[in-house]
């Protein structure tokens, strides 16, 4: 173990790796504090670049982008009114009504503290679970397998989502969409209509981009002569006063950690819900529920720490089943296939350097986090000014390239045009498309599963629940089902 | 634009039996009932439930006064509706002439374009389009070798 450990410093503690990190942690400031640009955004621009690059560089880039991405989503939050990307929502008026009060420096300084310090504690408990759970999945077979995906198909389309079928049609959507191409059990081409291009299947990143990036900009492109009033107030010593907020907040902070890294883990729920719920769960058993509302530190402690515990949390199921915790682990767990590092308990035994690698570049993104965070406060101004109106078409440009780069012809741009104006269509609708993604990336797993399950038990579906592990994630999937489904129909009844 | 739920729904159920429709004419698996066609069969079979529930969800949504469709208030300014639907179009464009033409003059057109779109002044449009398709094809092209199309500027580059 020491070994790899020591063979992980050496691949991170490499220069090239350690620019990648630097260049991603500064375009993740960006993206995250651009209001309109998301986190998961910023994967999605990312990946056509990791593309070419070792898995080490490639994964270490999309970490520290997202953890920048989600703290800097608070500093237009405190500035505009604006959430930067979805996971600071949950706060944002509190944040804005905080600076109207004139404590826009320390809400900016426990915004960034709490936000490094509550990712570092999402990646304690990544270190300590995951290697872990590997053990325990090393026994695991393709039936376990099978309910482990449907498991989490079920979690992403059910907990996470305002509302569940939505939730479940987007996701069989993507299961469907994932069965173009040559069919994994049989090797008989589906649904490709002769063309030879897509007996490859959907490619997986252009799609990624159309369906995050591209319809995120047919909705910018409206909007995009609006902006908000910025405010006045200068920025000042952002960390003066922290002392004293963590005396009285440090409960909070734990809480929402905790709360952050158990929703990050859960696979669909990622900061975004982690920082709903830990708000909610501060205002509930706060001594002063009163303040919340009026410019009040305490949730904004609490829930800014769960949102950043939550992106590290949600690699745990990603790193040991190769189930996404969310969408952006969704996209990383696509590129680990594409870089032959399947995702799963072998990878802990056959290279386990690369699991240490992934480890250590968290917490350095989570301590980078610090000064740079502190460089974008200080020039928040600057950032929150860039034209949207040079910004979008340079990033629809880098979108349609990204793709083409991915099977070097015009297929790629195809994809991307058609899932991203399929990803506003069922936006506009309702339809979330973090579930088409997730079908996407598992689609193969679950029906390579399925079907080797079904070979093995000769049709009998029996044979899914014959043994321990495999019985009993299946019976608690089940149970899972017919709870959603009983309180479904029961909240249909009562407000009608 | 929301559509009401019967629409997405008969779309759903629409596309599903072509699905199934499509899946036909798979090969079984030697020895066995089944083979590549039950997984899309399964998964067509729950998009026609989830069709069917939202049918009946829009029907009550439209008895409640719902329209069928509802546009945007953004759809009823030109130039707004203009720019949304320039951007497919932008695309689809790129996809038509970029083999012939090449990528740089087609990416600095499409650039220059948006920004006076968009309402950028000419004098910062033009270089900040030149620079970000010489960016773009620098990184793409020069150092992650991917063959961008050169189009008519094959025998320059």
């Amino acid at each position: 173990m020491w070994d790899a450990i020591g063979l992980a410093f050496g691949l991170v503690l490499d220069p090239y790796v350690l620019w990648v990190c630097l260049a991603s942690a500064v375009f993740g400031i960006f993206v995250g504090a651009m209001p309109g640009l998301t986190a998961t955004m910023a994967t999605a621009l990312l990946v056509p670049i990791t593309f070419f690059m070792p898995p080490v560089p490639a994964i270490g880039a999309i970490v520290t982008a997202t953890a920048m991405a989600i703290f800097a989503g608070d500093i237009p939050a405190a500035m505009l009114r604006i959430p930067g990307t979805p996971a600071s929502a949950a706060y944002t008026d509190e944040s804005y009504l905080m600076s109207r009060k004139g404590l826009l420096d320390l809400n900016l300084g426990a915004n960034l503290v709490f936000s490094a310090v509550g990712g570092l504690f999402g990646v304690a408990i990544l270190i300590l679970a995951a290697p872990l759970l590997a053990e325990v999945a090393l026994n695991f077979s393709s039936f376990e397998y099978f309910w482990l995906a449907a498991l989490g198909l079920t979690c992403a389309t059910f907990i996470a989502q305002a509302d569940p079928l939505k939730g479940f049609v987007a996701l069989l959507m993507g299961l469907a969409i994932a069965t173009i191409g040559i069919d994994p059990a049989a090797g008989h081409p589906r649904f490709t209509f002769g063309s030879v291009e897509m007996l490859q299947g959907v490619s997986f990143i252009p799609a990624m981009i159309g369906l995050f990036a591209i319809s995120e900009l047919l909705r910018g492109v409206v909007t995009i002569d609006q902006s908000a009033e910025m405010l006045k107030q200068q920025v000042g010593n952002v960390f003066r006063g922290l002392g004293q907020v963590w005396r009285r907040y440090w409960r909070n902070f734990f809480r929402g950690s905790l709360i952050g890294t158990g929703i990050g883990a859960l696979p669909g729920a990622g900061a975004d819900i982690a920082a709903w719920i830990s708000y909610a769960v501060s205002k509930r058993f706060s001594k002063e529920p009163e303040k919340f509302g009026t410019g009040h530190i305490e949730g904004i402690v609490e829930a800014t720490s769960a949102n950043n515990s939550a992106v590290a949390a949600a690699w745990i199921p990603a790193l040991v089943f190769g189930i996404p915790g969310d969408s952006i682990t969704a996209i990383v767990i696509g590129v680990l296939y594409m870089k032959n590092m399947n995702p799963g308990p072998a990878v802990f035994l056959q290279n386990p350097q690369l699991i240490y690698a992934v480890f250590i570049i968290f917490v350095l993104a989570n301590l980078l986090m610090l000064p740079i965070g502190w460089a974008a406060i200080k020039l928040a101004k600057q950032i929150l000014r860039t034209p949207r109106n040079m910004l979008l078409p340079m990033i629809l440009l880098f979108c349609i390239v990204g793709s083409y780069a991915m099977t070097n012809s015009i297929y790629g741009i195809i994809i991307m045009l058609v899932m991203g104006l399929f990803g506003w269509i069922m936006e506009e609708n309702g339809f979330p498309v973090g579930p088409v993604i997730l079908g996407l990336v598992l689609g193969e797993l679950f029906e390579q599963s399925f079907m080797t399950s079904m070979i093995k038990s000769d049709g009998s579906l029996l044979g899914f629940f014959s043994r321990p592990i495999a019985a009993t994630l299946g019976v608690t999937t089940i149970l899972l089902w017919v709870y959603m489904l009983t309180r479904n129909a029961r909240s249909r009844r009562e407000p009608a | 634009m929301r559509t009401n739920d019967t629409v997405t729904g008969l779309m759903l159920i629409a596309l599903s039996g072509l699905m199934i429709y499509l899946t036909l004419d798979f090969p079984d698996f030697p020895g066995q009932k089944y083979g590549p066609s039950l997984f899309p069969r399964i998964l067509a079979s729950g998009l026609i439930l989830c069709g069917a529930i939202l049918i009946a969800r829009g029907v009550s949504a439209r008895r409640a006064g719902l329209p069928w469709i509802a546009f945007a208030d953004w759809t009823r300014d030109p130039w707004r509706l203009a720019s949304f639907l320039m951007l497919p179009a932008l695309v689809v464009l790129y996809i038509l002439v970029s083999e012939q033409v090449g990528f740089i003059p087609v990416a600095f057109a499409m650039l220059l374009f948006m920004f006076l779109w968009f309402r950028a002044r000419l004098v910062v449009a033009l270089p900040v389009a030149a620079a970000a398709t010489w960016i773009v094809h620098w990184f793409f092209a020069t150092m992650m070798r991917v063959p961008l199309p050169r189009g008519l500027l094959t025998d320059i580059l």
